[in-house]
């Protein structure tokens, strides 16, 4: 798999390095934060290859994880839609990945048709899964870019709170953003994130952590 | 509030408890409030199916169903309340 380190003053700039080395897009590309100081941001950027994770084993889970990717394919067909699913190499909870062309319609507003598919597959293969399991669907990478999102709105937020002080309330989103928010933040010594309001316009506020806490 | 609006919002409250975003503990009963809140508005008794979702939806949550279960219905709520504006 190729992966490249990317430095910069920013996370974008860090990222854009790695990705020029590697002669990628971000679509294409996982990217994980190795260290952030306030003058430089090093990353490591690694290169999701579909081609080898079509072709690779998908670990312990395969059989149960290819009866849930047939079942989905098979709802897809039967709505009309021409697209093809694979299995994320390598993740867990089981991740689907849906790709083909023109698929904006089963992404929806925010992501809305895409969060119904999702349940709708989970309704279906629950019988196949484990107490408690679920499957994750992702349309063209949707979900991953949203979680890569946020995770940089949630360092940059981290940054301005260090620089200021002051607490930052970030816009409203779905849990899975504000789970990735709270994850990206939660090993940060310095600031703190929670959440206030509710459903659907919940939002994360990111603070200094109290030396207290 | 719009009845679509209100069942976005018990959605949002269910797939919230499904996806266990980590900052709130979501009890059943929260799930069935949210779904109270959109039975009890009166748009919803002239478009066909949208009350016999929201039905099925809060029985499944206090016969302990799960969420994407609940969510699933919901989602048949609103697509049976979108359905009912175009038509009318």
């Amino acid at each position: 798999m190729r992966s490249a380190e990317g430095r910069g003053r920013t996370l974008d700039e860090a990222v854009d390095a790695a990705l020029i080395e590697l002669g990628e897009t971000r679509r294409n590309v996982d990217v994980k934060v190795v260290r952030e100081a306030p003058d430089e941001t090093v990353v490591e950027v690694v290169v999701i290859d579909p081609a080898a994770a079509a072709g690779a084993p998908a670990g312990p889970a395969n059989g149960k994880a290819e009866t849930v990717r047939s079942l989905l394919e098979g709802l897809l067909r039967h709505m009309g839609v021409r697209a093809t699913v694979q299995v994320r190499v390598g993740t867990d909870p089981i991740t689907l990945d849906v790709s083909g062309r023109d698929l904006g319609a089963l992404i929806g507003w925010r992501g809305e048709t895409l969060r119904a598919l999702q349940s709708v597959t989970n309704v279906m293969v629950g019988k196949h899964l484990d107490e408690g399991e679920r499957v994750i669907v992702d349309v063209e990478r949707y979900r991953q870019r949203r979680e890569h999102t946020v995770r940089e709105i949630a360092l940059r937020a981290a940054r301005q709170v260090k620089m200021t002080g002051d607490a930052i309330t970030l816009d409203a989103m779905q849990a899975f953003e504000r789970r990735a928010i709270h994850l990206a933040l939660e090993g940060d010594p310095d600031v703190t994130s929670s959440s206030i309001g509710e459903e659907p316009e919940r939002r994360v506020v990111v603070g200094p952590r109290k030396p207290a806490e | 509030m719009s009845a679509a609006e209100r069942i976005r919002k018990a959605i949002a409250v269910v797939n919230a408890a499904a996806d266990g975003a980590g900052d709130e503990e979501i009890t059943p009963t929260e799930i069935a409030e949210a779904i109270r809140d959109c039975l009890e508005l009166p748009e919803i008794g002239s478009i066909p199916n949208v009350r016999k979702y929201l039905g099925e939806a809060l029985d499944a949550t206090s016969d302990g169903m799960p969420a994407d279960f609940v969510a699933m219905t919901l989602y048949a709520a609103l697509g049976a309340l979108q359905e009912g504006h175009s038509l009318n």
